[in-house]
């Protein structure tokens, strides 16, 4: 391998992304914009849910009640109706979602030490907002029972709960989407750069006729990978640097664990993925296909990596495949370091899995390129 | 074993290229002489890409073989690629890098240091491309362009070059141009086999080979070839605009419309027609007439 040639390829990548305004607009845009996008738009803590409140009781605990659903901004109150069909009619028209029904008298059944049903509706459409929004009620009911509890436990007429549960929160007590989902987004960014970049950035030779030209020269394929892949390299570790630390400046996300830990699993990672993009640009003619051959890939990482959903949720067979998912050895480990501060001992399995990766996808990135054509 | 001769750069024995059941080239056999700019000529689809390929060794032959310059594109193809130039069809410029890093970075694959920078500093100079040293080479024009395609192929000084169609969609003057470049390169001793299908380029041609359906049918100077068809036809002019009459005629091989005059191809007993005046064949006419043989042979 000749240097002088590795570095004159690279030489001219470099000097082709910086002059191609598409391309650097790619790189630098994409990333933050992604982040953005994900980090404010993928949240899973529910905020400020719509409300319609059929309030028959109007008394002191009905408006505690209330008060209490509207105290840590899970419920705005939008409306205050007088039937039931009214609490219907706004969730048909997704003007609420959840609509809550306080009946009469709160105040003089509570006093008379008797029970009060509330009847909620809830817009179930989502599963995920139904089990948010149904926690919320719980949780707004919960805190006013126990102020409730604890006034008659004073007054001498009534004994604490048997059970009370304090469940405490590790690592993410706020329960902060964005400092789950940042790991998750330098992965998914990582591999777009790296495979669709290092893609893209061969085929488009072969697509240009450039690659005959080239293979036509004493340059060996090694020397035309590498040099190749080497500023893709580079712009995939600016571009994860980038993302953390937008994710930290904007989105508090912690960094517990080693940095120098999960640059190394940054470039393992970016260097499999790398390869990646090298074989599918082998197989690949054009642009457009090796796009496609990029989203085959891209796709199935996104959603089985346990990016946005738990591989604990998936039925088996679907969970066997995710241990094919590269990207998902990529967010337990950035997970495990950023969010958990644990370190190489506990995160060897995933570690493991994905050198095992990167080495078995550079070896058949160096089979696949061949220099004849045909 | 093909062996090399004296002062013969380039050795083509039975090369043959298959794709699939498309015999794209069927056992060609041909030399390029020390110095000599060898044409290539023939219309497209005829193989010369595929031949070219085969010899600068980016495509592996089906069967037979070439030395280029002393090495088998069969056995050694990597040796191959270290001697030659080679300047694809489509002009191979990267439209976001100027010209001088266009010239060096395919220096860059064959020579390093002092030697790389002396190399392009002297391809600036050979093809007149220093002016547009500092532009990027998307903007140059086709003629441009295409000179900066050569200068990149030849900027290692390479002993033999292959130029797959230098000139095609170039104006009249920029293919001069183009061809003025060859020729002060053969002067230098290097050897070029250019493809072509303009007939008059053959004439610039010190050798010829035409290629039709995967095969070289002829091959010569220019000066032979057309002496070889005058021996077999006579070619005349006269005034009209029915060749299509003519055609029909007993004793007339072909003959075709230009512009108010027909040009009438002879057997050579056939009774001359009034008004006729006898030209000399054109390459032109050697192109049609061994596409014609080559035809009726087929057809036998």
């Amino acid at each position: 391998m000749r240097v002088s040639r590795v570095r004159a390829v690279a030489r001219k990548e470099m000097l082709e992304l910086r002059r191609d305004p598409v391309l650097l607009r790619v790189i630098v845009v994409l990333p933050v914009a992604m982040l953005l996008l994900f980090g404010y738009a993928v949240n899973f803590n529910l905020k400020h849910i719509p409300l319609a409140v059929w309030d028959r009781a109007n008394d002191r605990i009905s408006q505690a009640l209330v008060r209490e659903l509207e105290a840590d901004g899970k419920f705005d109150v939008v409306r205050h109706v007088q039937s039931e069909e009214e609490l219907v009619r706004l969730i048909d028209r997704q003007q609420a979602r959840v609509g809550l029904e306080l009946p009469p008298g709160m105040l003089e059944r509570i006093r008379a030490g008797q029970g009060v049903k509330l009847t909620a509706l809830v817009d179930g459409s989502d599963p995920t907002f139904a089990f948010q929004a149904q926690v919320g009620l719980q949780k707004a009911v919960g805190r006013l029972n126990a102020r409730l509890v604890a006034a008659r436990m004073l007054a001498g007429e009534a004994q604490p709960l048997p059970l009370e549960l304090a469940p405490e929160l590790l690592y993410n007590p706020e329960g902060n989407t964005a400092a789950f989902m940042v790991p998750g987004i330098v992965g998914i960014i990582l591999t777009q750069i790296a495979v669709i970049l290092t893609g893209l950035a061969i085929v488009r030779e072969k697509e240009t006729r450039m690659l005959e030209a080239l293979i036509a020269t004493p340059v060996r394929p090694g020397e035309l990978v590498v040099g190749k892949v080497l500023p893709y390299l580079a712009i995939a570790f600016v571009d994860a640097l980038l993302v953390l630390w937008v994710g930290r400046a904007v989105f508090a996300v912690p960094m517990r664990g080693s940095p120098a830990l999960l640059l190394g699993l940054v470039f393992l990672f970016v260097l499999g993925s790398l390869a990646v993009g090298i074989v599918v640009s082998a197989r690949a003619r054009t642009q457009i296909q090796a796009i496609f051959a990029t989203l085959v890939y891209y796709l199935p990482s996104i959603f089985l990596s346990g990016l946005f959903f738990p591989i604990e949720g998936m039925p088996r067979a679907l969970q066997a495949v995710t241990y094919l998912i590269p990207l998902r050895y990529f967010l337990e480990a950035a997970r495990g370091i950023m969010l958990r501060g644990v370190g190489l001992d506990v995160l060897l399995v995933p570690f493991a899995a994905l050198a095992l990766f990167t080495v078995l996808m550079l070896v058949f990135a160096t089979l696949s390129f061949r220099k004849r054509l045909l | 074993m093909v062996g090399l001769k004296a002062a013969e750069k380039v050795r083509v024995e039975r090369l043959e290229r298959r794709f699939g059941h498309l015999l794209a080239v069927a056992g060609v056999s041909f030399e390029v002489r020390e110095g000599e700019v060898f044409g290539l000529l023939g219309p497209n689809g005829a193989g010369k890409t595929t031949l070219v390929r085969m010899l600068s060794g980016v495509l592996a032959p089906s069967g037979g073989d070439a030395v280029v310059d002393g090495a088998s594109v069969v056995r050694e193809p990597e040796r191959v690629k270290a001697r030659i130039g080679y300047a694809t069809q489509e002009a191979s410029v990267y439209p976001f890098l100027t010209v001088r890093e266009n010239l060096e970075f395919r220096a860059a694959m064959y020579l390093e240091g002092r030697a790389l920078a002396a190399a392009v500093e002297d391809a600036l100079a050979r093809f007149g491309l220093a002016e547009v040293a500092a532009r990027r080479a998307g903007e140059l024009s086709g003629g441009w362009r295409q000179r900066l395609s050569i200068a990149q192929a030849v900027v290692h000084r390479p002993r033999v070059a292959f130029l797959d169609e230098p000139t095609t969609g170039l104006d009249p003057l920029a293919r001069r141009t183009v061809w003025d470049l060859v020729y002060a390169e053969a002067e230098r001793g290097m050897s070029a086999l250019v493809t072509t299908h303009y007939m008059d380029e053959a004439e610039r041609c010190h050798r010829v080979g035409l290629v039709y359906r995967g095969r070289l049918i002829a091959l010569g100077t220019p000066q032979e070839l057309k002496e070889a068809v005058r021996r077999r036809y006579r070619f005349f002019q006269l005034p009209g605009t029915d060749a299509e009459a003519w055609r029909a005629r007993a004793g007339v091989v072909d003959a075709w419309q230009r512009g108010g005059a027909i040009r009438v191809v002879l057997e050579p007993d056939a009774p001359v027609p009034a008004g006729a005046t006898e030209e000399a064949p054109t390459m032109e006419d050697v192109f049609v007439l061994k596409i014609r043989e080559e035809d009726a042979d087929a057809r036998v």
